[in-house]
Parts: structure tokens; C-alpha cells; sequence
């Protein structure tokens, strides 16, 4: 299967959430991806493009910013580039998944679940730019 | 995300479809605070439809479930699709919240 990639412009505006969902299932279409699979990437990119709004650009509009989907065989790439203060969102501590209920927090929660459904997660600051890259090789597809 | 409620003598059961995500979530989250502010104390949440859910939506399911906790009541949550399970495994919440394998069996565990 050939390579393909995709640039998405969003805006800072959670309103982008389900463009950003119908998006990624266009692209991963071809692919014939499971719904977990479909899933995990889709939740990655809310969990990431939230963290850009909400902490990168402190909720403000009118900001905006680009999502590169990048398809090699089944494995995809999202590279998400903001040009908000520097902001690693992988750096956050990890949260603690088994304390009880009165106790739990759901702070971190979207990064901890984006690193565990991502088979890698990386953060650099380069140019003056935040680029989080997130890659999830995708199962074969079902008989 | 579409939410629809039935009551069965004090259980009331949201149905959730679609996808609970940060632009749907706060509807949820307006809904089972009425419903508590109303006196309900037990509620299922099946979630036989909802294809979806981020740590948007799993703040509302905990807050909600909390919220019934300290009124004395109970959540219960259906059905879960593979992979908002997948989801609720990594998260730790099939330790904290009650998931049961279907709107029946969750309503008879508030019974």
C-alpha cells in the first residue's frame, strides 16, 4: 500500500473535536481500521488537541495551529505542530489509576491514556514550535 | 450524543449513543446533576451505543458517579463496547465504578 499524508488546519476552539474525529476516520479509511484501532487514535488527538487549547494557548480563539496525518502501510503518524509557549504535555506525572474513588483525580488522565494506546509519543520544541508526534501501527484488518 | 432516559420504579436508565467527547460531555454532565438535584439516587448508564468516550467523557462518569455516592445513591454502568472497555481498563475505572454486562444486570444490582 502506498504512503499518503494529510495536512489538517484546527483552530483553538474545542468546536474543532469532531471535525478533527471525522477527519482521522477519512483518512484511516483505506486502512479498514478496527474500532479500536479507530478508537485509540481518534481519543489520542482529542486528549492532544485539547491539551494545545486548553494549556498551550490558555483557552484562547483564534489561534491556529496543524495536524499532519502521515499512512505507511498500516502504520500511521500525527504530527500535531502549535506555536503556543513551550509546553511538553507527556512530561505531566503519571497518574495513579488505582486509587479509589473519593481519591481519584482525572487530572492527566487524557495523557496517561495517550501513552498507553500510542505505541510512541514524542514531544520536541523546535523553530519556536511544540511537535508532538504520536504513532499507532494499525491491527490487519479483519478476514 | 444522544441521551435517552427511562425509569423503571426508582432506576432511572440513561441511554447513552453516539460519542461522549469534550464538546459533548458537559451535556452529560448537566443531565445527572439535574437528575440528582431531583432526588434520583440510582442510575444505569448503558452504554450499549456509545461507540466513544475520552478522559472529557470519563470525568463526567466519575464525577457523576461520586456526586450519587455522597447522596447516598449509586451508578451503575452497561454494556460497555470494547473499546470504551479498552478504555475503562487503562483508566483503572473497572475498579472504581460498577460495569456490568448489560442494562438489565446493572439495574438489578440498584434493585
Amino acid at each position: 500500500m502506498s504512503a499518503a499524508v494529510q495536512l489538517l488546519p484546527l483552530t483553538s476552539s474545542l468546536d474543532e473535536i469532531p471535525r478533527l474525529a471525522d477527519a482521522v476516520e477519512a483518512f484511516c479509511a483505506p486502512l479498514e481500521p478496527g474500532p479500536r484501532d479507530l478508537h485509540a487514535l481518534q481519543l489520542a488527538l482529542e486528549e492532544a488537541v485539547t491539551n494545545v487549547i486548553t494549556h498551550g494557548y490558555g483557552e484562547q480563539p483564534g489561534h491556529a495551529f496543524t495536524l499532519e496525518l502521515r499512512r505507511e502501510e498500516r502504520r500511521v503518524t500525527a504530527v500535531l505542530t502549535d506555536d503556543a509557549p513551550a509546553y511538553d504535555p507527556l512530561a505531566r506525572a503519571e497518574v495513579d489509576i488505582h486509587a479509589p474513588l473519593a481519591e481519584r483525580a482525572i487530572g492527566g488522565l487524557g495523557v496517561h491514556l495517550v501513552k498507553k494506546l500510542m505505541d510512541s509519543a514524542g514531544y520536541e520544541r523546535r523553530d519556536e514550535r511544540n511537535v508532538l508526534t504520536l504513532v499507532r501501527t494499525f491491527a490487519p484488518p479483519a478476514p | 450524543m444522544e441521551i435517552t432516559a427511562s425509569t423503571q420504579n426508582d432506576i432511572t436508565v440513561l441511554a447513552l449513543q453516539g460519542r461522549l467527547d469534550g464538546l459533548a460531555s458537559p451535556q452529560l454532565e448537566q443531565r445527572l446533576e439535574a437528575l440528582v438535584a431531583a432526588g434520583t439516587r440510582k442510575v444505569v448508564l448503558d452504554c450499549s451505543a456509545l461507540n466513544y468516550v475520552s478522559s472529557a467523557g470519563l470525568r463526567v462518569f466519575l464525577g457523576g458517579a461520586k456526586k450519587l455516592k455522597s447522596a447516598g445513591g449509586r451508578a451503575a454502568f452497561a454494556a460497555l463496547t470494547p473499546a470504551v472497555h479498552e478504555v475503562f481498563e487503562l483508566s483503572g475505572f473497572l475498579e472504581v465504578l460498577a460495569v456490568h454486562p448489560s442494562a438489565a444486570a446493572a439495574a438489578a444490582s440498584l434493585a
